[in-house]
């Protein structure tokens, strides 16, 4: 994501703008001001608006200053996905523990993936959303964290694959979709190799259910995103067509 | 502004959920068929094996083809029959749990097909009927597990897997309608903003939205 690629913070109707910090839509230009067509406009708009300037502060300036409207609205989910995983880990870590170095490990990574998640919860709290690459990161974590878990366990043996369905959740219906084909591969590359190197023939149709039921959680998140999506245009458009009528009904019905 | 005519009510705005969902709810159970489908035929080592395991999935297609076609065809069904034929997956999965030769409860590793049909129920349905089939698939898995004996309440180990699972499903369900309540608030937003913004009087698009998002 770069600056150049903000068209997708414009309403479908060209005429606002997403504000992530003020989490509201903007006039991209005035109803009727001379500043039209919006195509060129909004580009400079968004340049310098507050969402841009916020991001120069605080961690997300070392990361960019783009932040979507969709992923803002996404990041709760990842967010509250990740509160699941890490209090369903710490729980569970403490459940008949295997080893020392397990738990240590365990610990480790739970403890920073919360950090981490508080950090962009209590953006999310103060109405700043984090900018997208801190989430594209932060979800990279999460792969990374269940990944270890998995590994100290022994693999393909190990019970806490089922966390990677939760973080795939959360990425499915905030990402856009190439970036969710990206994670989602990601994920069942890693998770595959991981255990076909740890596991039995025997064990070749579970794996393959485990991947092919990830792979399924992805394409209906995302379905559901782009749908929703899809439906929110259309209903702006109509929206949008209903108020013109009206508009243009008008000045006819005052001179009646 | 009397020509400001109501666009949707919150009759409609359910359905439209419905229409929409229904697709992801499809997709989902598509997944859950080829994956058993595959397996069934990987993993066959005997006619009788085969027989014995082949018809679950035959009855999902059956009842997949069905409402697939009704909907590519422009007339998909309403809530109940989608809410009762996501209630069927249940008890299929539940049922392929619970019968599958070899592998019973606990030990058997189809329990995955539990998160997609849980987290597509939960796109599309409010949160009242989300959390009633969320908590049926994970009573249903938990009976599962203990009528077949392979989960002894002696939170051991075994205990601690069941509650991981059940945790996870419980997420699915919970994960996929906070999402979908968000994105009804955001297509009623959507909406406000854009008459707000024009300096009009809102149509009732918005009561309509807000509907039953909860």
């Amino acid at each position: 994501m770069t600056v150049d690629n903000r068209q997708h913070l414009v309403s479908p109707d060209g005429k606002w703008y997403w504000d992530g910090v003020a989490q509201t839509w903007a006039p991209v230009a005035p109803p009727h001001g001379d500043v039209w067509p919006p195509n060129e406009e909004p580009k400079q708009r968004q340049s310098a608006s507050p969402a841009a300037r916020a991001a120069t502060r605080g961690l997300s300036s070392f990361v960019g200053n783009v932040r979507s409207e969709d992923l803002a609205f996404g990041q709760t989910v990842l967010v509250w996905a990740r509160w699941i995983l890490i209090g369903t880990g710490l729980v569970l870590s403490f459940w008949t523990p295997s080893d020392l170095l397990t738990l240590q490990v365990q610990l480790a990574a739970i403890v920073a993936l919360a950090f981490g998640n508080f950090y962009l919860h209590v953006q999310l709290l103060r109405g700043h959303a984090a900018v997208d690459k801190v989430v594209y990161l932060a979800s990279l974590a999460d792969i990374c964290v269940v990944t270890a878990l998995v590994l100290v366990q022994g693999g393909y043996s190990s019970p806490v694959f089922i966390f990677y369905f939760a973080a795939v959740v959360g990425i499915s219906v905030a990402f856009p979709s190439a970036l969710t084909v990206a994670y989602t591969a990601l994920v069942v590359g890693i998770y595959g190799v991981v255990c076909l190197a740890t596991a039995i023939p025997d064990d070749y149709p579970a794996i393959f259910t485990r991947l092919l039921m990830i792979a399924a959680i992805a394409v209906c998140g995302n379905l559901f995103a782009r749908n929703e999506s899809h439906r929110r245009a259309e209903a702006i458009r109509i929206h949008q067509e209903v108020l013109d009528e009206a508009e243009q009904s008008s000045p006819s019905l005052q001179k009646a | 502004m009397s020509n400001v005519r109501e666009i949707r009510t919150s009759a409609q705005a359910d359905q439209e959920d419905v229409f929409f969902g229904q697709t992801v709810i499809l997709w989902a159970r598509w997944s859950v068929i080829a994956a058993g489908i595959a397996l069934v035929l990987w993993t066959s080592t005997s006619i009788s094996h085969l027989t014995q395991t082949i018809p679950f999935f035959l009855a999902l297609m059956a009842m997949n083809f069905f409402l697939h076609g009704r909907y590519v065809m422009g007339s998909p069904l309403n809530r109940a029959v989608v809410t009762v034929a996501s209630v069927i997956d249940l008890v299929l999965i539940t049922a392929i749990v619970v019968l599958w030769p070899g592998s019973h409860g606990l030990n058997n590793q189809f329990f995955v097909l539990y998160f997609p049909v849980v987290f597509a129920f939960a796109l599309v349905f409010t949160r009242r009927i989300e959390a009633a089939y969320t908590v049926m698939a994970m009573g249903a898995y938990a009976i599962a597990c203990f009528l077949t004996g392979t989960v002894a309440l002696d939170l051991g180990y075994d205990d601690k897997v069941l509650v991981m699972r059940l945790i996870v499903i419980a997420a699915m369900g919970f994960l996929g309608n906070y999402y979908f309540r968000i994105q009804r608030d955001r297509l009623a937003r959507a909406s406000e903003d854009s008459s707000a913004k024009s300096g009009l009087a809102r149509t009732p698009i918005q009561p309509a939205l807000r509907g039953s998002g909860s």
